[in-house]
């Protein structure tokens, strides 16, 4: 943890959401990038690869879905953890399918997020050991 | 009493199958033959033995006229033996009368076989005194005066036998002639009779089905209740068959509806649970933080953080509103207003989800549009459920056209919703206004269209549907322009 900061994506189209979370997860000590826009994260991420990604389903242009497939397709060690004001059993079990870690329905608590952001960071550590 | 035969026969026509009316039909005509049959038959035998006595006549007449030539050769050459032979023909023939005696007087009738009988044997005696004093002169014309009484008599029977044979023979004609064509009316009326009872209620029938295939099981539901104590003939017996079959699916399209409200009731709640969540989470986070940072914070920041919260409250206000006005039931409530008013308002029900999928939204409305007297939340419905179709027609993203503008003889405003979705495909274009007909498998009720198709109507508009496959659909919906002079 001191050598390799853990960094963080976070795709959100609430602007809210991403106001809100990057200082709070700033203040834990990662690496935090906000995106509202699909394309611009999914660009970002191919120019930097991140640890965690938190996104959510729904969004203008390229849903969360296919956002998350092309992440873990392009780097199958990174920790996707999904936020989404739509949950439904359909949706949870595609995402868990596809190697989501966690899986959140709005509305969340900060808690919740730090506590599946913790349990990325350790199967992340957990791994390079 | 009639009325009472009247009434049994009507009783009788109903209880009666079409094959036992037959039967009756069939055996009906087979009795009129047989009797035509039976009457032509002792007819011919009449005749038959008329012509028989006709025959036996004429040898009777022919002896008489041997008996009375012989008569004549005795006064023209006075031979005794002319008179024998007279006599023995004579006796021949009152042998023969006395034989056939019976038959004779069924046929001539008594009074004329016994003049007969009684003529013969006076000029026989006239003739034995003849035998025995020839020179007597007043035997001679008494014997001659009964001669030709007997010619006569039996010509004047054979012609009448033979007269009666004639009659007899044109009444046998004409009879046959007569049953033929009675049998042929006959059979005619029955033929008619029963391709009238059927095709009449094949007819019923047919309409019966159509109304069934046109899912208007209620109409045809009661058709059993009214021919209840009708008809309980083959037909009657599959027409409450049919009637039965539709109250069973009116009742299964009850239950049915039920089931779909359910599922639609479902996908509803799922869509609100969706819609409410965005805006409830960022209270959540904004609140968080404020109670997390509140220290810290100078108190433009605590300031912001509220307008923020109350932004959120205002955007769960505004669906929960459109939500009310949008599923509200009510009677179509007709109210004067502008057409380019109710459009904007539709559209902004389901802004976001547009936006979500990507569709460009193009309006062309002309500045100045007439008034329309619509239910405004009904006609909104109408309006979302073409968007939520375009929606889902164009899951990639597309356009979504809304031309609004004046019919030619500006009694109409006619609305265009058109995308560039997939299309429809020309098998199912005919149905896409039929209840529960839907493409999306669990995901639609096939209920919207049908709900719009019926608001429509019930504005006296008109709504339609055009689609080409990967190219897009166009719906074009009527509405009556308000006419002021006319309301007042």
């Amino acid at each position: 943890m001191d050598n390799t900061q853990i960094s963080i994506l976070i795709l959100d189209d609430e602007p809210i959401v991403t106001k809100r979370l990057k200082p709070s997860l700033q203040k834990k000590g990662y690496l935090v990038e906000t995106f509202t826009k699909s394309i611009d994260a999914i660009n970002r991420f191919k120019e930097k690869p991140f640890d965690i990604v938190i996104t959510d389903l729904k969004m203008e242009g390229m849903d969360g879905m296919e956002f998350l497939t092309q992440v873990k397709e392009m780097r199958p060690e990174t920790e996707v953890i999904v936020i989404t004001g739509f949950a439904t059993m359909d949706t949870a079990k595609e995402s868990f399918q596809k190697g989501v870690l966690d899986f959140l329905a709005k509305p969340f608590k900060l808690s919740e997020i730090h506590e599946a952001v913790a349990k990325a960071e350790k199967k992340i550590l957990d791994q390079k050991e | 009493m009639k009325n009472k035969l009247y009434l049994y026969l009507k009783e009788l026509n109903k209880k009666l199958s079409i094959r036992q009316k037959i039967n009756f039909a069939i055996l009906f005509e087979a009795t009129i033959i047989a009797a035509i049959s039976i009457f032509i038959f002792l007819t011919v035998r009449t005749l038959l033995s008329k012509v028989k006595f006709v025959e036996q006549f004429d040898n009777i007449n022919i002896y008489f006229l041997e008996m009375r030539k012989a008569e004549k050769n005795y006064f023209l050459y006075h031979d005794i033996n002319s008179l024998i032979e007279a006599y023995n023909k004579g006796k021949f023939v009152a042998g023969e009368l006395n034989k056939n005696r019976k038959v004779l007087i069924h046929i001539l009738t008594k009074k004329i076989y016994n003049t007969l009988n009684y003529t013969l044997n006076n000029y026989l005696t006239t003739l034995q005194k003849i035998k025995r004093s020839p020179k007597d002169k007043k035997y001679t014309s008494s014997l001659r005066e009964y001669g030709h009484k007997l010619t006569d008599l039996s010509i004047h029977l054979i012609k009448r036998e033979r007269k009666k044979i004639n009659k007899i023979i044109h009444h046998v004609t004409l009879m046959i002639l007569m049953s033929l064509f009675g049998i042929f009316l006959a059979h005619m009326l029955t033929w008619r009779y029963f391709s009238y009872v059927l095709t009449k209620k094949l007819i019923k029938m047919k309409k019966m089905t159509n109304e069934v295939a046109q899912g208007r099981f209620h109409e045809v539901s009661l058709i059993q209740s009214k021919i209840k104590d009708n008809v309980q003939d083959e037909v009657g017996i599959v027409i409450t068959a049919i009637s039965k079959m539709a109250k069973e699916l009116e009742k299964r399209e009850e239950q049915l509806l039920q089931a779909k409200k359910l599922v639609s009731l479902g996908v509803l709640i799922s869509g609100v649970a969706h819609e409410l969540g965005n805006p409830l989470n960022n209270i959540s986070m904004l609140s968080e933080g404020f109670l997390t940072y509140y220290d810290s914070l100078s108190d433009e920041e605590k300031k912001k953080f509220m307008q923020d919260i109350q932004e959120q409250a205002d955007r769960i206000k505004k669906i929960v509103r459109n939500l009310l006005d949008f599923s509200r039931q009510k009677k179509p409530e007709l109210k004067v207003c502008k057409l380019e008013e109710v459009i904007e308002k539709s559209l902004a029900l389901v802004e976001n989800q547009l936006k979500i999928s990507n569709i460009k939204v193009h309006k062309n409305f002309p500045s100045s549009l007439p008034n329309v007297q619509i239910d405004e939340d009904q006609i909104q419905q109408v309006l979302v459920n073409l968007y939520t179709n375009a929606m889902q027609a164009m899951s990639k993203g597309g356009d979504l056209f809304i031309d609004v503008f004046t019919s030619d003889t500006k009694n109409n405003i006619i609305i265009k919703v058109r995308d560039t979705g997939i299309g429809i495909n020309p098998e199912t274009l005919p149905h896409i206004f039929d209840p529960f007909f839907t493409t999306k498998g669990t995901k639609g009720t096939g209920l919207g269209l049908s709900v719009s198709y019926g608001i429509i109507r019930q504005h006296n508009g008109k709504i339609s549907v055009e689609s080409e496959q990967e190219k897009g659909t166009t719906f074009t919906i009527e509405l009556p322009v308000y006419q002021e002079n006319k309301e007042e």
